[in-house]
Parts: structure tokens; sequence; C-alpha cells
């Protein structure tokens, strides 16, 4: 479905991403973990068009869009929730929702996609009239996640999608991303919750570095008992 | 705060010191036409560094800036023309007058941020042109004609004395920990409030600077051209003007204003002539192309892609 | 010096929408106190009510029984009370180093140098483990980095009591044993008090000595982690039944 091959990129001159080949497979659910500055969201940013590669290839769905431009990306069937969100702050909720059905394909639908988002996020319906940018920072990110929802894509790229929501609805959405993946959607999400993601995904990819060191299904991936000692150490 | 000592001072302020110095001693010899020729790019370079305080240190856009101008020209057609005061008190009452009127206006403009201080800074030369026109001692529509004869000696050094004050105080201001409070506020006012910075406080403090040298050259201006004159005084295309020139030279910076107004006062005196009233449209075109592919400037540009340079350009 | 700061009944309404509708809560010197609640609970928006980034629509703050709600924000600052911003705002223009410098020059240290100020940050970043950052661009940070710039700028305004909002997110689990690690060892360090708005429950857990949870701008439980996390309330408003499978 998507996949990048031998990437280099960077920011004004400093090389961040080295050497990233990695592939999202058609209906699967991928998921890119790793440290801190690793390159996660660079990678993400690659494919949705905001950082240029300087060396190596983006596919999707057979076709290279190496060169597209950010703008077209989401027409062609790809949709993200970038880092930090970039939300319109003077627009309300509802109007940074309908942007994200701005690509041809998604405009029909849009309606009863913001119905199904507003399901995802009671909260948001009750502030769809409120700028975005006076919503809480959890408000925001649900936003975010809804509005790359909103352009019905046939990839799904989220960056985080944990970060600064409530432990109950960290829950609830996973389950949902879940839904969406057995519904048909391809998903590449980048987590920092790393067990609670490869628990729903097929297959993981780790960076460090600029560099993928790690890759397979997600029982291969991380010792699950390891990893498990690393989070319930509660005193 | 102690006073730099005298090694630690940068580059660029020791070129300006020496730059001003030189001009200061070869003034008595340069003949008078060159003489007021270079008057006039110094109340340029003046009104460029007051501008820079408030506009180049913060990024608070004021388009207004001409109305310190003319308060100080009204100030000093008044002083000079009805109780013949010496014009250098002239001068000295226009800043404070222009200082005054800036606390006055920016307790309540600089409440506003961006675009919308830009928006309210554009009414005020619309009005102060109005306050005026009706106002009999100022001689309302006609200005004022004063009669002090031609003296562009002490118009260079009034001037000049202007300037390195300007420049002085620029270096003072952004080398200390007041330049760390500016930058802050420029870079995201709510974050430096956080902080401790107290940015309301601040900000007037810039704009009352701006508004005092302002005035002082405004005073000058009036003296070189030995009258004030309503719709001159207050026109909005002087603002543009001054804009233009620290654009151009880089806003914030120490070296900015002076590039800047070199390069917009040289060309228009010299070559614009033949096209006259397109000046605006020209300097206009430059200023949008600057801001589009050179937003640094002069100045910030070289600062960027020659890094020897960043030490010696401020 | 132990300080004591009280908040009582504090109310914040924007127009029509109730964001805060009577929380009071006490925070002293050395002590902890964990503050959560679901998104858009009024969490933030009290903690900028402390802070004086916002006027309390009702209520009172005190600060060692001085009432200063309604003051400015930076002359909270001086007094010794700052706060972190739940999304970063780095000055972007200035180093690490430059940042904490203006933290440190306008806090309550009131350091006058820039040159002795600067030197100082490097310290602070350290602190922070931001060191090796410490004269980058402040743009060139990730968002983890610059929540830690967040919280070495508000250690920098030399603030005794400090309002810390969400600083723990976004952390992979290794990385967020050493953080907590981190602060907790800076906290016994330097002995400020700290209000500490968190998702991040084992965070909340290991490090709070008490626990305030508010839903819709009310209090709906407090007291010590165990307890409140083990309330039939806390769980059904916020941490979700299945919540210590996926976010412990
Ligand atoms: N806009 C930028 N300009 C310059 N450098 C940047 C920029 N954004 C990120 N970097 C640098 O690129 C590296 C990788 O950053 P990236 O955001 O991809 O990491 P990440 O894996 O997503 O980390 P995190 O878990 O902190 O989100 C970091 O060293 C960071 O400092
Ligand atoms: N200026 C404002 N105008 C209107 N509504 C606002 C404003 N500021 C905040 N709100 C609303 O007040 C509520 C409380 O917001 P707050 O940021 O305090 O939530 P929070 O508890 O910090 O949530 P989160 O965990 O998601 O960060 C939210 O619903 C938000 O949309
Ligand atoms: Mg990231
Ligand atoms: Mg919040």
């Amino acid at each position: 479905m998507l996949r990048l091959d031998g990437v280099q990129a960077g920011y004004d001159g400093t090389q961040v991403l080295w050497d990233v080949t990695l592939a999202a497979e058609k209906g699967a659910m991928t998921v890119l973990i790793g440290p801190n500055g690793a390159g996660k969201s660079t990678t993400l940013k690659v494919i949705n068009g905001l950082v240029r590669p300087t060396r190596g290839h983006v596919v999707f769905q057979g076709e290279d869009i190496t060169r597209t431009p950010a703008h077209e990306r989401p027409g062609k069937g790809i949709a993200a929730c970038p880092e930090g969100r970039r939300l319109f702050p003077l627009l309300t909720t509802e109007g940074n929702l309908r942007l994200g059905a701005y690509p041809k394909g998604a405009r029909s639908s849009a309606d009863e996609t913001l119905t199904y988002v507003y399901e995802l996020f009671p909260r948001l319906r009750e502030r769809a009239r409120v700028k975005a940018g006076r919503l809480s920072g959890g408000e925001q990110q649900m936003v975010g996640i809804g509005r790359a929802l909103m352009s019905k894509p046939s990839i799904l790229v989220l960056d985080e999608p944990s970060l600064g929501l409530a432990p109950k609805l960290v829950s609830e959405i996973f389950v949902k991303i879940r839904e969406l993946r057995e519904a048909g959607l391809t998903v590449l999400m980048v987590e920092q919750n790393a067990y609670a993601a490869l628990r729903i995904a097929d297959f993981g990819y780790v960076m460090q570095n600029g560099h993928v060191v790690k890759s397979g299904p997600p029982n291969q991936l991380l010792d699950l008992e390891e990893l498990r000692k690393a989070y319930f150490a509660i005193p | 705060m102690k006073w730099p000592k005298l090694r630690a001072i940068g580059p660029s302020l020791w070129g300006i010191g020496v730059f001003l110095l030189v001009l200061g001693g070869l003034a008595p010899w340069i003949p008078r036409f060159p003489l007021t020729i270079l008057v006039n790019l110094l109340i340029f370079a003046a009104l460029a560094y007051s501008l820079n305080f408030i506009t180049g240190l913060t990024g608070y856009v004021n388009f207004g800036h001409v109305v310190f101008m003319a308060v100080g020209a009204y100030t000093l057609g008044y002083t000079v023309g009805t109780i013949r005061l010496h014009p250098l008190g002239g001068v000295a009452l226009g800043g404070l007058m222009a200082l005054v009127l800036a606390l006055g206006l920016g307790a309540v403009t600089l409440r506003f941020r961006g675009v919308y201080f830009a928006i309210a800074s554009l009414v005020t030369p619309l009005a102060g042109l109005n306050i005026v026109l009706v106002l009999p001692a100022l001689g309302g529509g006609q200005g004022i004609l004063l009669n002090i004869g031609f003296d562009p000696l002490s118009w260079f050094y009034t001037i000049w004395a202007i300037i390195a004050t300007e420049v002085g105080l620029t270096y003072w201001i952004t080398h200390g920990r007041l330049g760390y409070g500016i930058r802050a506020i420029k870079s995201d006012e709510d974050a430096a409030k956080s902080l401790g910075v107290n940015a309301p406080r601040l900000k007037l403090f810039l704009f009352a600077l701006s508004g005092l040298f302002a005035g002082a050259t405004g005073g000058v201006y009036a003296w070189t051209t030995s009258g004030v004159f309503p719709e001159a005084a207050f026109d909005l295309t002087f603002s543009l003007r001054m804009l233009a020139m620290i654009v151009i030279g880089g806003m914030g910076t120490l070296l900015g204003p002076l590039i800047g107004a070199i390069a917009v006062y040289l060309p228009s005196r010299f070559f614009l002539t033949i096209f006259i009233g397109t000046e605006s449209i020209i300097i206009g075109l430059v200023v949008i192309v600057i801001a589009l592919f050179v937003p640094g400037g002069i100045v910030g540009t070289l600062r960027k892609y020659v890094p020897e340079l960043r030490r010696i350009l401020e | 010096m132990s300080r004591t700061l009280e908040a009582s009944e504090i109310h914040k309404y924007f127009g029509g929408v109730k964001a805060v509708q009577g929380v009071s809560l006490t925070l002293e010197t050395a002590r902890i106190i964990g503050l959560i609640g679901p998104n858009g609970s009024g969490k933030s928006t009290l903690l900028n009510v402390i802070a004086g980034i916002e006027k309390p629509t009702k209520g009172t703050v005190t600060v060692d029984g001085r009432r200063v709600d309604g003051w400015p924000a930076h002359r909270m600052v001086e007094l010794g009370v700052a706060k972190t911003h739940q999304i970063p705002k780095p000055f972007l223009g200035m180093t690490c180093r430059e940042n904490v410098a203006v933290a440190m020059m306008y806090g309550s240290r009131r350091e006058g140098e820039p040159a002795s100020a600067l030197e100082e940050s490097r310290r602070i970043l350290a602190m922070v483990g931001l060191d090796r950052r410490a004269d980058a661009p402040a743009s060139n940070l990730t968002v983890q980095e610059r929540k830690r710039l967040e919280f070495a700028r508000v250690l920098a305004t030399g603030a005794g009591l400090v309002l810390l909002d969400e600083i723990f997110a976004g952390l992979s689990p290794d990385e967020l044993r050493d953080a907590i690690a981190l602060f907790a060892r800076v906290q016994k360090e330097q002995g400020f008090g700290a209000l500490v708005v968190e998702h991040v429950m084992r965070a909340v857990m290991i490090l709070s000595d008490f626990v305030v949870v508010i839903e819709e701008g009310r209090k709906i439980a407090e007291g010590s982690p165990k307890e409140v996390v083990e309330d039939p309330a806390v769980i059904e408003a916020y941490l979700g039944s299945e919540a210590t499978n996926v976010t412990p």
C-alpha cells in the first residue's frame, strides 16, 4: 500500500533520517515505535509531504509520490494527524472537521463521517461551535484525529494519537482504531504507548537515531513480559 | 546595569561610532549643498532608528509613526514661531511632547496584538491631521511658516547627536537583560509574561523611546524646512518609507536602520526624481520583494549566509 | 522558607462555558499535588487562574495569606509561582540556553547579567537532560524536548511553587521511568511544591502526595493516590474499567 525506500531526510542541513525502509500493508495496522528524537515524526512528515526526502522514494499504491506536494496527498487518500495537531485556531471545532472533508471523494459523505466522529468523541459535539484555539489540549487532539478521519482516507497516518488524552479515552480510541482497521482501513501509527499500540497492531517497526533497527509482528518485536514489567512497576 | 567594557563592544558599534566621528569632524568642511543632503539622509536614519525601537525590536508594526514626527515638528513650529524659542529648545520640547503622546497612545494601542495594533496605528495620522486642521494656533490648513534662516551645520550637529544617542541606546538595550525580555516578547508574548517579563511596561518603554526620538527628529525636520505643513507632516507614505528602511536594512538590528536609510534615501534623491510620483510604488515593490525573499533584510541575510560576518554585523 | 498557596472556591466562566466551578486546593512547599480529570474538565484553566494568566470569575487565591487573585502572570512569577504550558511555547528564535536565561533574568531570581544567566542556564538544562541541546535553536526541538524546555524555564525562574501541565506526556516506558526519577531528584534538591496535571497515571501514582480529581469543573474526589484510583466515581469518569491494561 505505502512503502518508504531508503529514505533520507532532515531539516535545514541537519540530517535526521539516514535510511528508512518500511511498508504499511493494505488493510493492516502498522506501528512505528522508538525513543525520543529517533525520527518517527519526521518519517510521518515525509509521508504526508511536509518534509522532502533528500534520497529515496515514497511509493503509494504503486505510484511514486516522493515529489507530490503535501496538499495533493489527502486527495490521493493519505490522511494525517501530524505532531502538534496543526489545527486552524480561528475556525470552530466543526469548521476544522469539515475542512478535513475537503478532498473530492470525501465531500459527499461529510455529514455521515461527521456523525461518526462525534460518536467517537462525544465531547467534540458539545464543543462544536467553539474556536479550536480555545479547546483544551485533549480536545484539540481529538479534533486532529477526527479531521484526519473526515477525508475518508485509504490510509490513516497518526502521530501519537493518545497524547494528552484521558486514560479512559485512550483505551476507547485504541478500540476504535482497531475497529476501523477491521473495516478495511489501513493504519500507520507512531505511538509511545508502545504496549497498547502493539497489542492491536499487525506489524511493527522500531526506529533509533534515524534508522529502522527492528521489525516484525508484535510478539517478536518486544518481549511482552519485559514490557509489562516496565509498565506495571507501580509501587 | 553595568556599562559594557570597551573591549567587549562589538565591531558594529565601533563601525558606526567611527563613521559618526569622521562625519562629525568633516562636517565644517563639507560645502553647503552636499551638507543639506547629508542632513536629510541623517534625518531619515534617525527616524529609522526611532521606529526600530518599537517595530524592529518587538515586531509591533507601527504605521502611525509619522505622528510623533509631526508632533515634534509642530512643537518646534509653535514654540519657535510664537515664543521665539531657540530651535534647539524646540527640538527638545518636540521630543518631550511626542514622548508624552506615545505614553498616552501606547497605553491604549499596545494592548492590541499583531495586525490589530497595526490597524489601530493607521488611524492616528488621520486623527492627528484632522485635529491640527481645526486648531487656529497651529495655522490650520496653512501650517506654520518660520523665519529662522539657513544653518546646515547646526542642523547637522543636532541630528548627529540624536543618531548617536539612538545608536548607543539601541546597543545598550539589546545587549543587556532588557534585550532578552524584548526578544522573548517578540517571539511569544504570552510565554514571556508567564516567565516574569512585564511585557506591557517594556513595550510602553520602547514605544515612548520611539516617540521621543521621532519627535526630536521631527523638530529638526521643521527647522530644516523652516516650517510645518499639515498634509506633509501627517503624510502616511512617510511612515511607509521609515518601515521600508528598517525592513530593507534589517529589523531590530543595530546597523540595519542606517543601511536601510541609505538604501532608501539615496536612490530616491538621485534617480527617482526622473519618475516623479512613482517613488512610493517602487519603494513598495522593493519592500514586498524583500519581505518575501529576504525577510532578514540586508543585515539579517548577510548574518545568515556569511557566518564569518555574524560576529561583526549586528 | 515554607510557602502556602491556597485556591478557594475558584470559578472560571468563558461566556456560557463554565470551565471551573468552585474548586479549592492547597499547595505547599515540598509537597506534590496531582490534579487529574477528563479532557476539558478544567485542569489547565485552573492552573491558568492560579498563575495569573486568567482572572477568576469568582473565588480567591492567596499566597502565604496574601490575596493575589487577579495579579498578572509576571507578578506571580516574581512572587515565586510559575507554570509550564500544556502546549509548549518556546521562544523559537532563541537557543535553549537563551530561553532559560530569560526565565533566569525575569523570574524571582532576578539574575541581572546575561552572561552569568547564560552560564547558569547550562546547569539547569543539564538538570532536565537537555544539555546536549543547549545551543540548538528551540525551533529544532521535538515536542518532548520542548516540554522539557518548558520545565527548565520554570525551574530557572526560581519559583518555589510550580504548576506543571502534562510534562510527562508522550514518553516511551523507559523514558517515562527516567523522567519520573529525574523529576523526583530535582524536586528533592530544589524542594519546590508542585501542582501536577497529568494523564500519565504512572507519574501521578509515583509522584503525588495527594491527588485531586475534577470533572466538569467540580471536584469529585481527593485523597491519597491509592484511594483515588480505587474510587468508583473516578474509575467511571476518568480511568475507565480497562484503564489499568492500557495506560499504566
Ligand atoms: N523543525 C525541525 N527543525 C530542525 N530539527 C528538527 C525539527 N523537528 C525535529 N528536528 C530534529 O529531528 C530529530 C528527530 O525528530 P522527530 O520529531 O522525528 O523525532 P521523534 O522520533 O518523533 O521523537 P519524539 O518521540 O520526541 O516525538 C530530532 O533530533 C529533532 O531535534
Ligand atoms: N477561552 C475559552 N473560551 C471558551 N472555552 C474555553 C476557553 N478556554 C477553555 N475553554 C473550555 O473550557 C474547558 C476546560 O478546558 P481546560 O483546558 O481547562 O481543560 P483540561 O482539563 O486542561 O483538559 P485537557 O486534559 O484536555 O487538557 C474546555 O472545554 C475548553 O474548551
Ligand atoms: Mg514525534
Ligand atoms: Mg489541559
